[in-house]
């Protein structure tokens, strides 16, 4: 699809970086008349842009850490499409929702365009020369520990930059944060198997247990677990991979499920440790345990029942290899890194270890080894800012102000700091509370390059290159901002980088060998690499431990509930918003929530038989109050929830970002208590008790599914057969 | 113009379809789901949005059932009266089935939806008037009608966002019907270059772009009179043939291992999409 | 009691009839001020529709018909009773149709015009309505001829032009003793130029005799096709509730029954703005009242002959439909319907009823309303609970907008008909006096015999 006769480095000129600014017009914009366009004849067109042809150009998918590779599908000069790039072994050519949306982030009319200095509420637009000059001028005389940057998980090129610029400023305060990270997961996986993340091989599985891993909707890499999900049901000599997922709250996952076990929230870990029981083939420690889940405690403890327990044991026996998951539901509680530890004893006990969990590579290069978020992260600059510590504070993606717990009150903690900067895309809640703001360009626009933390086909450095020219004059690549800050501290240094495209290329030439080029000429280095979008490059696996982390592991009785907040309340990640970050791009909005298939709102899923006990109905409004606040949302019964708890899905509930996020729903963010993993103080996301009152107020749920509420009435809609009548391996 | 080239081609204009003297030739798009491969995740809905100019509506338009969706993925519940839903949902993904004796086709009163030589139920918006009986009449509801002027609102193309539009697409005014074409343009582009190079399109060459991105790969399309075509290959082991109301599946549904049927098809639609049935393990 | 008095004067017949052209009872210019103003609101809200889209009228996708077609149907209805009644008549030489046949007549054609504007107001792109006609054009497109809308479209430009040619043609004789009888003005003029210098002489009473003759029995079959092809708009069909073989007497029995009953209201409303108590009399009123009961009873048997056929066939859907419009969120309007439609007309069966005009009035406008539910009954309960289930709605519900159009229409239609029976008699002239002429002979003749018999 790629015309090989384009000349790449005319294209790269004229993206902004060699100052030939060449103006295209969209359909839709001509102003000719009136000389706010310049006409460009098709006649002298230039060769990046065949009038009437599509063509495509590799980068990088940022609305993920997944690092999917795009195809971007470029029309007289403007992106049109996402597509995925099938040379990338992440995602193969397919590209999942959220990544689609990404040209809306791009296009977004609600995105920060100007520089602006803010005063209370007031904004004021600036320059850029002004605004770095603000900067330097606020930056003197603070010393390097009362100035905090906060960013989300970064990882290449940026990261290098990002350093260089914290170490010239002298802080050490870089606090890395995402709301969703599988912390406690890797905390585990590091004393199970040695690694935070091991590969896993779905594909190569006959059984998947999976405890609470969203692995089709949102976990870690959802589009490539989903293709090897596609052949692991499509099994090895027609037998058809089974999957079981054990969860609280169904998840798309659990959704597509053979068996779906509701577990009560928190036990998953008594669970597994009774299945290795039940499976009866352990001795020595692991038997010593396990001694203690027998049927009878571990059906107390989780509510799944002993003929349940055998019957999982069973099949896990026979069919072998299997594939033991433990996912982002076990690890929100304050014992759920050890949850996750006894789940992954199971691959210990089934022998799963290097067979369908293996050695991820190594990434050669560890000043371009993405540093990964986490809310402990967040927590210690917060409670820095409680103690008035830091006078200047960057911001750079994340939004902490929308997606802190409650509890953190980080609102007003972040307003103690004298000069906040916040680098963005929308004017977020963060954003909203910052004194400078700084339009970030889109990543559709942006140069740079990424190491995803799950490389799921092997070492990959990621390309991301601008698939059009700018669209507002006055955005700037987070690379450029930061390169003129470097050179405000540090000139000598980078003066022979005009801007971070010049980095980046430079950069990349010099480690040419490194990356598996040393023969080729640098041009056409570079635009190979351009090209293909990814640089697959050899590097050794990580060491694989195969241990039964035993010691120490301990999962704590079942509490007796709390008289006034009875229920556990479970925060929803779906696929398409995730923590919030894209809210404000329509198509996620108007994507039904797979399950409920609710639009533009949040909601409060309840089991069907506590709702008939409290008298709730669809649609009624109900409050969810936890210690740390409260929040109203229209009750959505669903038969996918324990009856103990409820669920609302995060991401929305925007106070600012833009035309199509603010105003949509509630935050459930915001009532999350402050209570942590024992083992790794990550914020137990799924630990906050709530209680649940009806207001009285009933609305019309907003939904896609119907009057029947998903019931087929006896049409012949979707059918259904079960394994022993089909033969999956005569199929094509 | 004249009532004799009327009459002249009134026998081509309405003929049953499929008939065994006017088979598709060389081209009948085709398409089979797999619901066992499709998790529900609504990429390909999205996508769909994406190539085809598809308006947002907005939560109050959507809230009166005016979203515009050519793909909507639904989602259904086992109808045991089970206490959880321990068997997980079902998805299907449902656009326009292309039907081959489309019954929206019947009723439109100035013929604006059409059959197309390689059997795909056209939609010409130039044409319609927006009589809605189309929509009335078709038995899968995938028709969506433009209630409004969505090229001229801005809150669902900002000038910005306007620059996403696929200008192989038509963006829609108000008053006119549509739906799901098989991606129409991307078609046409495929058969364009292949006929100047004097063969026809080959497998693989062109792909929808529901299907393209479907990261299961639950959707095959293509050229079902290609004996090359996946899609031909997946029909023709699951016995379904495209002029049959009742397949092999059907005439013995207890001891049949097939999974591939058509929806509604007791009322002669002759859809053009195969579904595949979901598949669960019956040994948990 | 006599349908007319045997002894009235010609001339007063004329002064009577002509007196209505000048001055009625005020109560005309309410009606008409009011017909005004609803028309008003109707007028208003299309162009809001027009402007916006079609949105505005709250009807949604799979639920893409509503009180537009709903009410169409109605009006097509409506316009059944009075050409078709007044033709059947004429060939039955049933005297007593002769008062009241012009002003059913106009009622036809303006229910007709009505209902047309419903077929504008539905449509997405009203501006490209004429799409949908048979033009030669110079791109070689036609309509599509096996839709049935399309034959709707054709039937009903018959219908309303042979209609207006009936009705036109009816009133000549009178259109002359009008213009005989007007001082100089734009109505002189009007009628010289109407009465297609009708002079009486016998050559022109015979060919008037043979066209009036001809043009009824053209639109008898026309009359009973059209309503049966609006109902294949359903019938041909596959949605569940629709997919009914029984649809077309079905519709035509409707229609004959709302006309019937928009007869009896419009009979009450003349007879008392106009003065017509001599010609309108309550024993001719008496005669239409009876012969709608046995229309209501014809339409209960068909209604009940649907519902059982549906109740026994294997349609599962199309049952499913039944029991959701009995039980559903429709269910108060259905019942309403059958309450109106079924129930209600037995107050007809009782003598006393007969000619108690307060009664029949309010009798006849439930009557109505029972007809109009029924058509948006038709409508609404497939759409909402359809074959399809995932797209079931059985929250839709009309916009403002609908209903205002709804209402509109009301005004539309007694603006129009207002109008006419104000600028032409309304009660035919020459055709009451041969009714009197008749009852004379009738009169003669049995006194002759009587005294034959001393
Ligand atoms: N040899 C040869 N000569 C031919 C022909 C041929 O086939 N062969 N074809 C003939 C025919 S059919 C034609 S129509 C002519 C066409 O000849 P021209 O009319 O000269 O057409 P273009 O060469 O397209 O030039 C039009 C100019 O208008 C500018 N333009 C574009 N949009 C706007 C706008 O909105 N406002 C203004 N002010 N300017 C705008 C463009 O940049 C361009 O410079 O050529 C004729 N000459
Ligand atoms: N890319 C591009 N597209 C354009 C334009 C453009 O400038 N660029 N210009 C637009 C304009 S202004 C116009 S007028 C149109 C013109 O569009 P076309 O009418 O398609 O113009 P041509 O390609 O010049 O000629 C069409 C064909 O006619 C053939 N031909 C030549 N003489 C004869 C003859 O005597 N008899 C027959 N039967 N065939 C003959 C030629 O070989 C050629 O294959 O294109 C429009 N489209
Ligand atoms: S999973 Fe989706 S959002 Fe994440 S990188 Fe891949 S395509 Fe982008
Ligand atoms: S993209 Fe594929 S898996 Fe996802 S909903 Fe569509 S068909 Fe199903
Ligand atoms: S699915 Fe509906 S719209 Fe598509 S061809 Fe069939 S009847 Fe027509
Ligand atoms: S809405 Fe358009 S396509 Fe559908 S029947 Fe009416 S005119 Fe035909
Ligand atoms: S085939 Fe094309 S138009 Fe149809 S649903 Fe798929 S993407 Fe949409």
């Amino acid at each position: 699809m790629i015309d090989s006769g384009i000349d790449r480095r005319d294209f790269l000129k004229v993206l902004g970086w060699s100052g030939a600014a060449v103006a295209l017009s969209g359909c839709g914009n001509t102003s000719v008349e009136d000389g706010k366009e310049t006409v460009v004849s098709y006649v002298e067109a230039n060769d990046y842009m065949i009038p009437g042809i599509g063509v495509y150009y590799n980068s990088t998918c940022a609305q993920c850490d997944a690092g999917c590779s795009i195809n971007g599908r470029v029309r007289e000069g403007r992106v049109l499409k996402l597509e995925g790039n099938p040379d990338s072994g992440i995602n193969k050519g397919k590209l999942c929702g959220l990544g689609q949306a990404g040209v809306q982030h791009h296009y977004n009319p609600d995105r920060v365009r100007e520089p602006i200095l803010r005063n209370g509420n007031k904004g004021e637009t600036i320059t850029w020369d002004k605004a770095y000059a603000l900067i330097a001028e606020k930056l003197t005389g603070v010393k390097g520990e009362e100035i905090a940057f906060l960013s989300g998980g970064v990882s290449g090129h940026l990261k290098a930059l990002l350093g260089n610029y914290l170490e010239s400023i002298g802080t050490k305060n870089h606090f890395v944060y995402e709301a969703l990270a599988p912390v406690g997961v890797r905390a585990a996986n590091l004393k199970s198997y040695g690694v935070a993340l091991p590969r896993y091989r779905l594909d190569k599985a006959k059984v998947v247990l999976s405890f609470g891993a969203d692995f089709l909707g949102s976990w870690i890499s959802p589009v490539h677990f989903s293709q090897q999900y596609a052949q692991f049901r499509k099994g090895m000599d027609g037998q058809r991979g089974v999957l079981i997922q054990v969860e609280s709250k169904m998840s798309l996952t659990g959704a597509n499920a053979d068996r779906w076990l509701v577990v009560k929230p928190g036990t998953e870990g008594v669970l597994a440790l009774g299945i290795i029981n039940a499976l009866g083939t352990t001795s020595g420690e692991i038997a010593e345990l396990v001694k203690p889940y027998d049927h009878a405690h571990v059906t107390k403890e989780t509510g799944v029942s002993a003929s349940q327990i055998d019957k999982i044991a069973a099949l896990l026996k026979l069919r072998s290899p299997s594939l033991i998951l433990a996912g982002s539901a076990v690890e929100g509680y304050a014992h759920g890194a050890q949850n996750a530890a006894a789940i992954n004893l199971l691959n210990h006990v089934l022998g799963n270890v290097g067979k369908t969990i293996e050695a991820p590579s190594n990434v050669p290069f560890p000043q371009l080894a993405p540093i990964v978020g986490s809310t402990a992260s967040l927590k210690s600059l917060n409670d820095g800012l409680v103690a008035g510590q830091y006078k200047v504070l960057f911001n750079f993606a994340a939004n902490p102000v929308f997606t802190a717990p409650g509890a953190f009150k980080f609102k007003d903690n972040m307003a103690k700091v004298g000069f906040k900067v916040a680098f963005a895309h929308y004017m977020d809640e963060t954003a909203m509370q910052a004194d400078l703001v700084l339009p970030l360009d889109s990543a559709l626009e942006d140069w740079g390059t990424q190491v995803p933390e799950y490389l799921a086909d092997g070492m990959q450095l990621n390309i991301q290159q601008p698939l059009m020219e700018k669209l507002h004059a006055n955005t700037r690549s987070m690379g450029d901002i930061l390169l003129t800050l470097l050179k405000q501290r540090r000139a000598d240094e980078y003066k022979n980088f005009e801007d971070y495209y010049a980095y980046l290329r430079g950069s990349l030439l010099q480690n040419k060998g490194a990356l598996g080029a040393g023969g080729s000429d640098d041009d056409n280095f570079w635009n190979e690499a351009l090209t293909r979008g990814v640089l697959k490059i050899s590097s050794s696996s990580a060491t694989l431990a195969d241990k039964a982390a035993t010691s120490g592991l301990q999962l704590p009785k079942a509490e007796t509930a709390d008289a006034k907040f009875p229920m556990h309340f479970i925060p929803g990640v779906t696929a398409s918003l995730r923590d919030g970050r894209h809210a404000n791009q329509p198509w996620l909005q108007e994507s039904p929530d797979p399950l409920t298939t609710i639009v533009w709102d949040s909601w409060v899923e309840i089991h069907p038989k506590k709702a008939l006990e409290l008298g709730i109905v669809d649609g009624d409004v109900v409050e969810v109050t936890s210690k740390s606040g409260s929040i109203k949302a229209q009750a959505y019964l669903f038969p996918g929830i324990h009856p103990d708890a409820v669920s609302v899905p995060l991401g929305r509930g925007h106070e600012a970002m833009g035309r199509y996020a603010k105003g949509y729903g509630v935050n459930p963010f915001g009532i999350l208590d402050a209570i942590f993993d024992k083992e790794t103080g990550e914020l137990a996301l799924h630990e906050t008790r709530v209680s649940i009152k009806k207001t009285g107020a009933r609305v019309l749920i907003v939904k896609d599914e119907g009057a029947a509420g998903g019931m087929q009435m006896g049409r012949r809609i979707a059918l259904r057969k079960t394994t022993d009548q089909v033969d999956l391996s005569e199929e094509v | 113009m004249s009532v004799s080239n009327l009459l002249e081609n009134w026998s081509q204009f309405r003929h049953t379809h499929p008939v065994d003297d006017k088979p598709h030739d060389p081209y009948k798009w085709a398409m089979s789901i797999d619901l066992d491969a499709c998790t529900g995740c609504n990429a390909c809905s999205i996508a769909c949005y994406a190539e085809n100019n598809i308006p947002v509506v907005g939560k109050e338009r959507f809230q009166h059932g005016q979203q515009m969706h050519w793909m909507r993925i639904e989602r259904y519940w086992d109808e045991d009266g089970r206490e959880f839903a321990d068997q997980g949902a079902q998805f299907l993904p449902m656009m326009c089935q292309q039907c081959e004796a489309a019954p929206c086709e019947t009723v439109c009163p100035v013929a604006a939806t059409n059959h197309t030589a390689d059997g795909l139920n056209s939609q010409v918006y130039n044409r319609c008037v927006g009589s809605r009986y189309c929509s009335a009449n078709c038995p899968f509801k995938v028709r969506y009608f433009n209630w409004y002027d969505y090229p001229t609102d801005d809150a669902v193309w900002p000038a910005e966002m306007s620059q996403q539009l696929n200008p192989d697409v038509t963006v829609r005014s108000k008053g006119v019907m549509e739906k799901c074409t098989f991606c129409v343009q991307r078609l046409t582009a495929a058969k364009s270059v292949a006929k100047s190079e004097g063969r026809i399109v080959r497998e693989g060459e062109v792909q929808t772009a529901c299907q393209q991105s479907c990261p299961t790969g639950a959707i095959s399309f293509g050229n079902l009179v290609n004996p090359e075509s996946r899609v031909h290959k997946q029909w023709q082991a699951q016995q379904v043939e495209i002029d049959k109301d009742k397949q092999t599946k059907d005439e013995k549904e207890e001891g049949s291992e097939l999974r591939g049927y058509r929806i509604f098809e007791d009322m002669r639609p002759y859809p053009s999409v195969m579904y595949l049935e979901r598949v669960r393990e019956s040994a948990v | 009691m006599k349908d007319i008095r045997e002894d009235i004067a010609w001339v007063k017949i004329n002064q009577d009839v002509m007196k209505s052209l000048e001055n009625p009872r005020k109560l005309y210019w309410v009606i008409l001020f009011c017909a005004i103003c609803a028309f008003g609101v109707g007028v208003s809200c299309e162009i809001y529709q027009y402007r916006t889209g079609m949105g505005v009228a709250n009807l949604n996708n799979p639920q893409v018909w509503g009180l537009y077609i709903a009410t169409f149907i109605f009006w097509i209805g409506m316009s059944h009773s009075g050409t078709l009644l007044s033709a059947i008549l004429h060939l039955m030489h049933a005297d007593w149709r002769k008062p009241i046949y012009r002003f059913a007549e106009a009622m036809t054609t303006f229910s007709l015009m009505t209902a047309g504007l419903f077929v504008l107001v539905h449509i997405g792109r009203l501006w490209q309505f004429y799409y949908s006609l048979p033009y030669p054009n110079e791109r070689g497109i036609w309509p599509n001829f096996q839709s049935p809308l399309l034959w709707d479209a054709m039937a009903i430009f018959t219908y309303l032009s042979s209609s207006i040619l009936f009705l036109f043609v009816g009133m000549i004789p009178d259109l002359a003793i009008a213009r005989d009888n007007m001082a100089d003005g734009w109505r002189r003029k009007l009628y010289t130029l109407l009465a297609l210098g009708w002079e009486g002489t016998d050559r022109q009473w015979r060919n008037f005799r043979v066209t009036y003759l001809t043009i009824a029995c053209f639109l008898i079959p026309l009359a009973v096709s059209v309503h049966s092809i609006v109902a294949s708009d359903f019938a041909m069909s596959q949605a569940p509730g629709w997919h009914v073989t029984s649809f077309p007497p079905y519709f035509v029995a409707g229609a004959l029954y709302s006309g019937c009953a928009a007869i009896i209201t419009l009979f009450i409303i003349l007879r008392y703005t106009f003065r017509f108590e001599e010609y309108m009399t309550k024993s001719i009123l008496k005669k239409i009242v009876r012969l709608t009961f046995a229309i209501a009873m014809v339409w209960t048997y068909l209604n009940a002959v649907e519902f059982a056929a549906v109740w026994y066939s294997h349609d599962e859907a199309s049952k499913a439909v039944l029991i959701q419009k009995a039980t559903g969120t429709y269910a108060p309007f259905w019942w309403g319907m059958i309450f109106c439609g079924s129930v209600v007309p037995l107050v007809f069966a009782f003598e006393r009823f007969q000619t108690n005009i307060p009664v029949l009035f309010a009798t006849s406008l439930l009557l109505n309303l029972g007809m109009w539910l029924e058509r948006w009954m038709i409508i609404a309960p497939t759409f909402s609970h359809g074959l399809y289930p995932w797209t079931w709605d059985h929250d839709q519900w009309p916009s403002m907008v609908q209903w205002g159009m709804v209402f509109g229409s009301f005004g539309w239609f007694t603006l129009l008909f207002m109008i006419f029976c104000k600028v032409f008699p309304s009660v035919s002239m020459y055709e009451v006096k041969e009714m009197v002429y008749h009852r004379t002979l009738h009169l003669k003749k049995s006194e002759a015999a009587e005294q034959g018999a001393h």
